[in-house]
């Protein structure tokens, strides 16, 4: 249960597009022409219980799953992205004008929207809150990756304003469509982190009304509201009046409550659960976790991992349609790429990924592999053994450690606290990593494999792969960047550089008589439409 | 017509002196002292002795898989937190920073620990006290119920029946109390830290163990004591049942119940953690299990310390009212013996 509750918790923020179509049976609300209307007879209030302090409510700030979804209805973004087309639409910029070198952004803003604390959005506005953010740097780290090369922001008029960066950065746009770089009022973007965590001030569709640590959160409906993006399903205010946030971190305690009526809305139902959702009395809201799915991401000056036959064994030594069996979502789906398939960019790539423990075992056996008396390989005495790091997901870890045993490689597990495996990170004392990514962007290959790159999780020397990555990056024709973007995941795929063993997926629910609940862009809640439809 | 607390009571010395009170005191005050400091240091050596990254784990917290490992960042924080400098500057900086009431600053919220403490010492002050007075009162009642019982084995089913409160453990009890009165019959809520109702659950839930521990030292007193001949004595002149039970045998069983309250408000200060979580409660207990998983060394020592003075301050209380409870101590003062009378019960 820890496992699964830390898991999702790390399956941090943005943006989902269903690129592929992905089996998420449940996933209701994208749909805005079929938006359901409040009943009148009925308050429009609801109880969503959430499954932890969320800490810090700035969504610049947290990149806490929990958090960004109230954050979330507290901010709004400069853009919007349609999670099903991946479509990038105007919100609080009307327009905007790319450079071709990918290094300056033009917006232009509308000139109608004002913070809860009734100051104006202005370009002077949106400079502070870039510049805030890399102030903030580590304590605001998924914005300020957002913002990678931000050289400043140069205003041209009240409305009109240029974004900077000293390196090509794709990945902004997309960036600006997240609640990370959502915007706030300038008091909140001058204020301290601290201040700015309990009482962030946005312009978004709901009000912070109050935020008790540990115990719950309460957001009312803004009066006055008039900007939400095309993408939403009806305009003016929102339509619930109050939305209440208890804190439950007990999973069974929110599932006890969904089922009794206490909450109307649960977050994070434990996948083990979800049979019990099924009927018509609950809607499931399930989506995958947009970026890197959850595996292995391999640093190949340690150990074995240096040897391209052994990381290929073991990626055809993993049996993710079983592992998602036995550790995923319903839901969900195994992983067919290196990028979820929530992730703009997505090229399926099932059969360089497939299952095939034979294969595997022809691949060592003509390296010079030899089945030793234990059922594990060995080579000039030296045994087949790889250790992964790893601070979340242990079933998945364990389940990839029997599939691998039988494929005749060991597999050590080194669980350790998500301090220590930043720590392992930074002194590069890792043969695997096992994680995921998350990112709207399919630059997070970049941010992940690249020599240059802050988080630089997978260690490896290819020159092809380098420049491949930094070729999308500067990339601005969007077809001729797909050809480049699906050329890296073959490479990185085929040449086992990450081993994808499960999409993590949100998974929500709630009563039938609340609707109008949809995943943003970034794979979090957008409470907007949301309605109370029956009791 | 004299029972022994009354006999006791009329040679009870009247004599004590400023004097005697300080000798008896100042050792003890001593002794709490020296707790709270022993406690701040081995809690400091223990967190400082374990591997990994404070700061890192902080910010892994917030950051997700977007935490930064850039060594000059990590620097920075180390600075703003109190953590750079050696260790003994840190381990004095922080000891002497208690007398000031400055127990730094939390590194996961950036807010002052003193500020974050004083935040949960509400919901869980409401709590253990709920908690500690129903447990007594639950130890109180099955005690007197298997003293009256009869015939024995009537009374040896009454006494197994407590320990059952420790047996089963609070994750469970909770949870069944939340399904049965929160999401079946709704009179209490089954979350949150605001108002007498929401303290009802989990303050049964946390009482059902203390009661268990209550009765074990309580019953064993009473049953001593209802086995003394003073007793006796007193059954024999025809004195009625409850004047026997509540005038001579509870009150003479009442010292070892009173010792155990210290340990008892000790453990629900420290050992409300799972109660507060299955009740989503703001409290010590989760801040502490946060604080630990967050690697959030600034509130854990901050809760070391607060617990540990609480627990030093009770414990200070409960010696001193063994001088106004039991006359023994008074007596042995006034005679100039400084005996502890805790150390002589619990011989």
């Amino acid at each position: 249960m820890i496992t699964r509750t830390r898991m999702a918790r790390w399956a941090i923020a943005p943006a989902g597009i269903a690129v592929a179509a992905v089996a998420l049976s449940a996933c209701a609300g994208d749909t805005s022409d079929t938006a359901p209307t409040p009943n009148a007879d009925l308050p429009q209030d609801i109880v969503f219980a959430i499954k932890e302090d969320a800490g810090c409510i700035d969504p610049q700030q947290t990149s806490v799953t929990t958090a960004l979804n109230v954050g979330r209805q507290l901010t709004d973004s400069l853009l919007d992205q349609d999670a099903e087309t991946g479509e990038i639409v105007p919100w609080l910029a009307e327009s905007w004008e790319v450079s071709d070198d990918l290094t300056s952004y033009t917006f232009t803003l509308r000139d109608d929207v004002t913070f809860s604390d009734d100051t104006p959005l202005t370009s002077e506005v949106v400079a502070a809150n870039f510049d805030a953010i890399i102030e903030l740097g580590g304590a605001a780290s998924l914005a300020a990756a957002y913002l990678e090369g931000y050289t400043g922001t140069e205003v041209v008029s009240d409305t009109e304003f240029t974004v900077s960066f000293d390196t090509p950065n794709v990945a902004f746009l997309q960036g600006a469509t997240t609640m990370s770089l959502g915007i706030l009022s300038e008091a909140s973007a001058t204020a301290t982190a601290e201040e700015r965590c309990a009482a962030p001030i946005g312009s978004g569709p709901f009000v912070l009304d109050s935020y008790v640590a540990n115990d719950s959160i309460v957001i009312d409906r803004r009066e006055g509201y008039d900007w939400p993006s095309e993408l939403r399903g009806h305009e003016g205010e929102a339509y619930l009046e109050t939305i209440t946030f208890p804190i439950i971190t007990e999973a069974s305690v929110r599932t006890g409550g969904l089922t009794s009526g206490e909450y109307d809305v649960i977050q994070d139902l434990p996948y083990i659960d979800e049979a019990r959702y099924t009927t018509d009395e609950y809607t499931l809201y399930a989506k995958a976790n947009p970026g890197v799915p959850n595996g292995f991401v391999v640093n190949t000056e340690q150990g074995l991992m240096g040897d391209e036959t052994v990381r290929q064994a073991i990626t055809m030594g993993v049996d993710r349609e079983q592992i998602n069996v036995i550790a995923g979502s319903v839901s969900g789906s195994a992983p067919t790429s290196v990028l979820t398939s929530s992730t703009p960019g997505f090229t399926d790539l099932g059969d360089t990924l497939a299952y095939d423990p034979e294969g595997a075992a022809e691949l060592l056996e003509a390296d010079g592999w030899e089945l030793g008396s234990d059922g594990i390989y060995e080579r000039d005495g030296e045994t087949l053994t790889v250790a992964v790091t790893a601070f979340y997901a242990q079933d998945v870890l364990e389940a990839a450690q029997q599939q691998l045993r039988e494929v005749g490689i060991d597999l050590q597990l080194n669980m350790v606290t998500a301090g220590d495996f930043f720590g392992v990170i930074a002194s590069g004392d890792y043969e695997m990593l096992g994680a995921g990514l998350t990112r709207t962007d399919p630059d997070v290959l970049r941010v992940l494999l690249s020599v240059d790159s802050p988080s630089r999780w997978g260690i490896v020397d290819d020159a092809e792969l380098e420049a491949l990555l930094q070729e999308q990056r500067e990339t601005a024709d969007a077809d001729a960047r797909q050809e480049i973007v699906d050329e890296i995941q073959q490479i990185v795929a085929e040449r086992a550089y990450v081993i994808p063993t499960l999409e993590t997926v949100q998974l929500h629910a709630s009563r039938a008589g609340v609707e109008g609940i949809a995943f943003d862009s970034a794979s979090r809640l957008n409470l907007y439409d949301t309605v109370v439809t029956s009791e | 017509m004299t029972s022994p607390a009354q006999r006791v009571d009329a040679m009870g010395p009247r004599r004590g002196s400023v004097g005697t009170v300080a000798r008896f005191l100042l050792p003890k005050i001593g002794q709490a002292l020296f707790v709270v400091w022993a406690s701040y240091t081995v809690a400091f050596l223990l967190i400082h002795a374990l591997p990994g990254d404070p700061i890192l784990a902080a910010l892994a917290v917030r950051g997700g898989d977007a935490t930064t490992t850039d060594p000059a960042v990590l620097d920075e924080l180390r600075a703003r937190y109190g953590l750079d400098g050696p260790l003994w500057q840190q381990y004095l900086g922080g000891f002497f920073g208690i007398f000031r009431g400055d127990l730094g600053v939390s590194i996961a919220t950036g807010l002052p620990v003193s500020e974050t403490i004083l935040r949960v010492a509400g919901p869980t002050t409401a709590l253990a006290g709920f908690a500690l007075i129903v447990g007594f009162l639950i130890a109180l009642a099955f005690t007197v119920w298997a003293y009256l019982a009869r015939p024995a084995w009537v009374r040896n089913v009454i006494v197994q029946i407590p320990p059952l409160g420790i047996a089963v453990p609070a994750f469970l009890t909770g949870l069944v109390l939340i399904t049965v009165f929160s999401f079946g019959l709704g009179w209490f809520p089954a979350s949150g830290a605001s108002g007498f109702a929401s303290v009802v659950l989990p303050g049964i839930t946390l009482a059902l163990p203390t009661a268990a521990i209550f009765f074990q030292v309580f019953s064993a007193a009473v049953f001593d004591a209802g086995a003394s001949p003073f007793v006796f004595t007193a059954n024999a002149k025809g004195l009625s049942q409850s004047a026997v039970v509540f005038r001579h045998v509870l009150r003479n069983a009442m010292l070892p119940a009173i010792t155990i309250i210290g340990l008892q408000v000790g453990y629900l200060a420290g050992g409300t953690a799972v109660v507060e979580t299955v009740f989503s409660r703001d409290g010590i207990g989760r801040l502490t299990v946060d604080s630990v998983l967050a690697r959030d060394i600034n509130v854990l020592m901050g809760v070391v310390i607060v617990v540990a003075t609480v627990y030093a301050v009770v414990t200070l209380v409960v010696d001193a009212l063994y001088g106004v409870i039991d006359p023994r101590t008074r007596t042995a003062l006034a005679g100039a013996k400084p005996i502890s009378a805790a150390k002589e019960v619990r011989t």
